[in-house]
C-alpha cells in the first residue's frame, strides 16, 4: 500500500486527524481507494514500475483539482511478482483490508486468470494489459475490461501489415506463453490466405543465446520476422539476427521494441528499420503526449498508456455512478468510454464535464477504449513505427 | 479484515501440509526431496482436470491426487536406485522442472501456459465467497489434522523407528535386517502422495492452476519452513509452515512504513526482508523453534 | 547437417562461458561441502560490478577483475556470515540459506539499479563465415576470455602454495590439518576465488546479451547440472559438464524445441550418474 496519493507527511497528518476527528467526520472525509497490482518484480519487473508511477500520477491531478464526488482518492500499490499465487496473495489483501473497488494494471495473463476470480466474487472491477484470449471468456460477470488487444486481432493486423509491405515468407519468434502457439497459427493463416507461406518456432526466454534458433529461422528464408517477445529475449534476438546478417524485415510489439531496447542495444544498424505496432487513437491525441509528460519517458509502452486508461476510465465510472463500489463502475464504465458524447481524453476534464451533466466519450492514450459486452476493445486502430537511427518514427496509423 | 485473515490461514495450512509431506522424509529418512514443487503441480492437475474435462465428483479429484502424487514419488524414488542417495536431491530437482516444462508446453492435456480455471470448490456457488473460504478453512483443517496424527502414528511407531534408523546410518540399518529400500520408498510414496493431495486442495481453493504456479520457490520456502520449525517434528514443521505465511503477509504491511522509496525498492526491501529474516531464524535457532524429541525405543524385556 | 554442427559450435561458445561459474561453484562444494546457490545473486552481483566498471572506462579486462573482486568479497561475507555456520549441521540447512542469500543479493542490486534491462556498451558485429558455417569474432573473443580464466585457475591450482592447498584439503581435509595446512584459511580462499570466478562468469554471459536481477537466476540451473555432470568437486570435471551441457542445450532447439532446453540437462545427468554415479571425471580429481 504506498500512499502515492497524497505526499507522506499529509499522509502522517490526516492520519493523525482521522484518529482525533469524530467518526462522522471521518465517514464523509473517507478516502475513495483503488489499487494498482503490477509485476515489481520477476518477469515483469522491467513494465510494472513505471506503470504504477502513471497510476499514481493521475491520481494526483485528480485529488489535486478536488477528487471525485468530493472525497480524495487513494491509490495502493502491490506487487503481483509476476507469480499467480503472490498476485492472489495481494489481491486478497487489497480487497480484503484495503476494500478497494478497482485492481488495475495486472500484466501476466498466469496472474490476471488468477486474480479475476477473487475479483467478480467480491464485486471488485478488474482493469488488465492481459493479452491470452482466454481471459474475457471467464464469467466475470462484467467486472472486468481489458484494454490489450486480443491476440487475434493483433497478430492479424501484425500479418496484415507485413503482407502490405509485400512479404511473402514470414516466420514467428515467440517465448513460450499463453499467446505463443495462437500468435504462429493466426500469423500463419493471414499469411497463407494472402498467398504467402509461415513457418515459426516456441522459444524458451530464459535462454542467454539464440544463435541455434536463428539458423533454424535462417533456413525458413523468410523475407519477414515476427518478434513476439518481450524486451529481455528480444534484445537477444535482434543482436543474433544481426549477427546472423539477416537482412529481411523485422516486427516487434511496441511493449518489447522500445526506446529501452534501443538504448540498451546501442547501436543504431542492429535495430534499424525494424517495425513496432500497437493499438492507438488517431493521430493528434493529447492522451499519449499527457502519459510521456506524467512517465518521464519519451517514447512510454502501450502498457503505461494502458494503465493510464483504466485509472481515468475507474475515476470517471464512478463520478457517473454517484457511487465508488466495484458494481458502480461496472455498470457505468461503458457510459463513459463510448456512445459519444464530449471527448475527453482526462479524469479530471473529465470529471468536470460530468458534474456540470454532460455525456463523455473518453478517448484513451492506449486506443479509443470502447468495450464489447465480454470486456474486449472493439476493434481498433494500429500505430506502425519503424525505428530509424535510434528513434521509433511514425509510419502510419490505421 | 476477517477474510483476510481466513485466507491467510488457508494458504499457511496448505503449506502447513506441503510441511508434513518434507518432513516426512527429510525429517523422516534423511532424503532429499528438493523437487516438492512437482508433486504438489502434479496432485493439482490430476484433481483439477478430473473434476474439469473429467467432471468427476471433487472428492474423486483428491483421491486421485493423492494416487497419482504417491505414483509419481514411486517412479522418482525407483529411478534413482542406481544413483548414490545424495543424488536424489538432484533428480528431484529436475523432475519439478520436466513437471513444469510438461505443463507449459502439453497443451492437449493441460491447457499449456493458459492454466486450467474454473475448478470447482465444495459447494462454492451456494455458499458465495464470503462463506466460502470460511467451509473450506475447516475441511483442510480436518484433513491436515488427520495427516498429522497419521505422522505422529509413524513417528511413534517401529516403522518409523526403523526410518530414523536409516536416516541415520543406512548400512547399520541394512545389516540390521531392515529393508532399507523398501522402506525409503513407502516413505517416499506417501510423502509425495501428501504433497499431490496439497495441489488438489490450493487448485480447488483458487479454482484456478497454471504452471506458473509451480515454481522451485515454493519448494524454497517449504525447506524453510520446515528447518525453521523444527527438521523431524511434525508438530515443528506446522508451526514453521503457518510463521512462514506470517512473515511473507506480514512484510507486506511493514515495508509501507519504510518512506522515501519508490513502488520497486519498496518490493525488493520486502523480498530482501523475508530472506534476511530466514536466513536468521536458521542461524540463530539451528534445531527450529520445535526440535524433534526421538521417542525413546521400548525398554527390551518389556512389553513390545 | 550445417544447422548441426553449426549448433555444436553454438554450444561450445556457450558452454564456455557457462565453464567459468561452473568451476567455481564446484571448487566451492570440493572444499566447503554444501552445494552454493547463491551463484544466482552473486553472478548477477559480479555482472553489475563489471557493468559498472565498464561503464567507469575500464577494458573488459579491468571490469572482470572489479567482478572479481567484489563478488568474491560478497560471498567470502556471506559463507562466514551465513552458510558455513551452518555446515555443522549438514550441507542441506547451508544449501537452503544459501539459496536465501541469492534473493538477498539479487534484491540488493534491484534495490539499486532498478529492473531495467542495462547493456555493456560494447559494439556489435556480424559474423563471419567459413563455408556454409557461421562464427562471431566477439563471441569468439568472449570465449578465448573465458579459457584464459580456465587456464589461470588450472595453472594457479598446480602450482600456487595455496592451490595446492585447496587441493590437498578438498582431497583430505585431516591429512591437510596434518600437514600444517589451515582449514580456515583454505575454506576462505575457496570461498573468494570460487565466488570470484561465478562473478566473472556471469559478467561474461552478461556481455553478450543484457543484465537485469535475473541474470545470474536464469543460468543457475545450468551451472548447478554442468558441476553435476562433470562430478561435483572436480574442476576438469566442470568444464566437461558446462561443454556438454552448452551443447545438449543448443542440439536440443533442433530435436525437441528450446522450450524443452531445461528438461535436457536433466535427463543428461540422470542418464549420466546412472552409469557413472560421482559423475563424468569423478569427485576427487580436483
Amino acid at each position: 500500500m504506498n500512499r502515492l496519493a497524497i505526499g507522506r507527511r499529509t499522509a502522517l497528518l490526516s492520519g493523525v486527524a482521522a484518529v482525533v476527528a469524530p467518526a462522522v467526520l471521518r465517514a464523509q472525509g473517507e478516502p475513495i481507494r483503488i489499487a494498482t497490482l503490477t509485476p515489481l518484480t520477476g518477469a515483469g519487473g522491467p513494465y510494472g514500475p513505471v506503470m504504477a508511477k502513471v497510476a499514481a500520477a493521475v491520481v494526483d491531478e485528480v485529488n489535486a483539482a478536488g477528487g471525485v464526488l468530493g472525497r480524495k482518492v487513494q491509490l495502493v500499490s502491490e506487487d503481483d511478482q509476476t507469480n499467480p499465487d503472490a498476485g492472489v496473495r495481494a489481491a486478497r489483501k487489497l480487497i480484503d483490508v484495503d476494500k478497494v473497488s478497482a485492481i488495475m494494471g495486472t500484466w501476466a495473463s498466469a496472474v490476471t486468470t488468477a486474480v479475476a476470480p477473487l475479483c467478480w466474487e467480491s464485486k471488485t472491477f478488474l482493469c488488465t494489459v492481459s493479452g491470452a484470449d482466454s481471459i474475457t471468456l471467464l464469467p466475470h460477470q462484467g467486472y472486468l475490461v481489458r484494454t490489450q488487444p486480443n491476440t487475434v486481432l493483433q497478430v492479424t493486423r501484425c500479418g496484415e501489415f507485413l503482407l502490405s509491405l509485400g512479404a511473402k515468407k514470414a516466420y514467428t519468434l515467440v517465448p513460450q506463453t499463453p499467446f505463443a502457439q495462437r500468435s504462429i497459427e493466426v500469423l500463419g493463416e493471414t499469411m497463407k490466405k494472402a498467398g504467402g507461406t509461415h513457418g515459426g518456432q516456441i522459444y524458451d526466454d530464459k535462454k542467454t543465446t539464440y544463435r541455434t534458433e536463428v539458423d533454424q529461422t535462417m533456413r525458413f528464408a523468410p523475407d519477414a520476422i515476427f518478434c513476439a517477445g518481450y524486451t529481455p529475449d528480444t534484445i537477444v534476438l535482434l543482436k543474433d539476427l544481426y549477427r546472423a546478417g539477416y537482412k529481411g524485415k523485422i516486427i516487434g510489439q511496441a511493449y518489447a521494441v522500445n526506446q529501452k531496447l534501443i538504448d540498451q542495444i546501442g547501436q543504431n544498424e542492429v535495430v534499424e528499420g525494424v517495425y513496432t505496432y500497437a493499438p492507438s487513437v488517431a493521430e493528434g491525441s493529447t492522451a499519449l503526449e499527457r502519459v510521456k509528460k506524467m512517465s518521464g519517458l519519451a517514447n512510454p509502452d502501450p502498457y503505461t498508456s494502458q494503465v493510464y486508461d483504466h485509472t481515468n476510465m475507474v475515476l470517471m465510472a464512478m463520478a457517473v455512478a454517484k457511487a465508488t463500489t466495484g458494481t458502480a463502475i461496472k455498470d457505468n464504465i461503458r457510459k463513459i468510454t463510448q456512445g459519444g458524447g464530449k471527448t475527453v481524453d482526462n479524469a479530471v476534464d473529465g470529471l468536470k464535464a460530468i458534474a456540470a451533466g454532460e455525456k463523455v466519450d473518453y478517448t484513451g492514450a492506449s486506443g479509443p477504449c470502447d468495450f464489447d459486452d465480454k470486456g474486449d476493445i472493439l476493434d481498433c486502430k494500429f500505430r506502425y513505427e519503424q525505428v530509424k537511427a535510434g528513434k521509433a518514427t511514425l509510419v502510419k496509423v490505421a | 479484515m476477517l477474510n483476510y485473515l481466513l485466507f491467510i490461514a488457508t494458504i499457511g495450512s496448505i503449506y502447513g501440509l506441503l510441511a508434513l509431506s518434507l518432513n516426512l522424509i527429510w525429517g523422516g529418512t534423511g532424503m532429499v526431496n528438493l523437487g516438492l514443487a512437482g508433486f504438489f503441480a502434479v496432485g493439482a492437475y490430476a484433481s483439477a482436470l478430473t473434476t474439469t474435462t473429467g467432471h468427476m465428483p471433487i472428492l474423486a479429484g483428491w483421491v486421485l491426487a493423492l494416487i497419482v502424487g504417491g505414483a509419481a514419488g514411486l517412479v522418482v524414488v525407483l529411478s534413482t536406485t542406481r544413483l548414490r542417495e545424495d543424488y536424489l536431491a538432484i533428480v528431484t530437482l529436475g523432475f519439478a522442472e520436466v513437471v513444469r516444462l510438461v505443463a507449459s508446453n502439453e497443451i492437449w492435456l493441460t491447457r499449456g501456459t493458459d492454466g486450467i480455471s474454473g475448478i470447482p470448490g465444495p459447494w462454492r456457488v451456494a455458499l458465495g465467497r464470503e462463506y466460502f473460504n470460511a467451509v473450506y478453512l475447516p475441511i483442510l483443517l480436518v484433513v491436515l489434522l488427520l495427516v498429522y496424527w497419521l505422522m505422529r502414528r509413524i513417528d511413534g511407531s517401529p516403522y518409523g523407528r526403523a526410518l530414523r534408523a536409516i536416516r541415520e546410518d543406512a548400512q547399520v540399518a541394512q545389516v540390521a535386517g531392515k529393508p532399507v529400500l523398501r522402506f525409503k520408498a513407502q516413505a517416499f510414496a506417501l510423502s509425495a502422495a501428501i504433497a499431490g493431495l496439497a495441489g488438489a486442495l490450493y487448485g480447488h481453493f483458487t479454482s484456478y492452476i497454471a504452471p506458473d504456479l509451480f515454481l522451485p520457490l515454493i519448494t524454497v520456502y517449504i525447506f524453510l519452513a520446515v528447518a525453521s520449525g523444527g527438521v523431524g517434528s511434525p508438530a515443528g514443521a506446522l508451526v514453521g509452515a503457518y510463521l512462514l505465511i506470517a512473515l511473507l503477509e506480514s512484510a507486506r504491511f511493514f515495508v509501507e512504513l519504510i518512506p522515501a522509496v519508490t513502488a520497486v525498492q519498496r518490493a525488493a526491501l520486502k523480498e530482501l526482508l523475508i530472506a534476511v529474516a530466514l536466513i536468521l531464524v536458521l542461524r540463530l535457532m539451528p534445531k527450529g523453534l520445535l526440535p524433534e524429541r526421538i521417542p525413546r525405543a521400548p525398554l527390551v524385556g518389556g512389553k513390545p | 547437417m550445417t544447422l548441426l554442427v553449426q549448433a555444436l559450435l553454438n554450444g561450445l561458445v556457450s558452454g564456455a562461458l557457462l565453464a567459468v561459474p561452473a568451476i567455481g561453484f564446484t571448487a566451492m562444494f570440493a572444499v566447503l561441502r554444501f552445494p552454493n546457490f547463491s551463484v544466482s545473486g552473486i553472478a548477477t552481483l559480479g555482472a553489475f560490478a563489471g557493468y559498472v566498471a565498464y561503464g567507469a572506462g575500464l577494458q573488459i579486462v579491468g571490469s572482470l577483475a572489479v567482478a572479481f573482486a567484489i563478488a568474491g568479497a560478497a560471498g567470502l561475507f556471506l559463507d562466514r556470515a551465513a552458510h558455513m555456520p551452518l555446515v555443522k549441521q549438514g550441507a542441506l540447512p547451508a544449501a537452503i540459506a544459501s539459496i536465501a542469500s541469492g534473493l538477498v543479493l539479487e534484491n540488493v542490486v534491484r534495490l539499486l539499479f532498478g529492473n531495467d534491462m542495462r547493456g555493456y556498451d560494447r559494439p556489435i558485429a556480424r559474423d563471419m563465415r567459413i563455408g556454409e558455417v557461421r562464427f562471431n569474432p566477439q563471441q569468439l573473443e568472449t570465449m578465448a576470455i573465458a579459457l584464459a580464466i580456465m587456464l589461470a585457475v588450472f595453472a594457479a591450482l598446480a602450482f600456487t602454495r595455496i592451490g595446492k592447498a585447496m587441493r590437498a584439503s578438498a582431497d583430505n581435509p585431516d591429512l591437510a590439518a596434518l600437514k600444517g595446512i589451515r582449514p580456515q584459511r583454505v575454506a576462505m580462499m575457496a570461498s573468494f576465488v570460487g565466488m570470484g570466478l561465478v562473478g566473472m562468469g556471469g559478467m561474461l554471459l552478461g556481455l553478450d546479451s543484457s543484465i537485469d536481477p535475473l541474470t545470474g537466476t536464469r543460468v543457475l540451473l545450468s551451472i548447478f547440472a554442468a558441476a553435476v555432470l562433470g562430478g561435483l568437486g572436480s574442476a576438469p570435471g566442470a568444464v566437461l559438464g558446462a561443454f556438454l551441457i552448452g551443447i545438449a542445450e543448443e542440439v536440443s532447439v533442433l530435436v525437441v524445441g528450446s522450450q524443452y532446453r531445461a528438461a535436457v540437462g536433466f535427463f543428461a545427468i540422470l542418464i549420466v550418474l546412472s552409469l557413472r554415479p560421482r559423475g563424468l571425471l569423478g569427485e576427487r580429481a580436483f
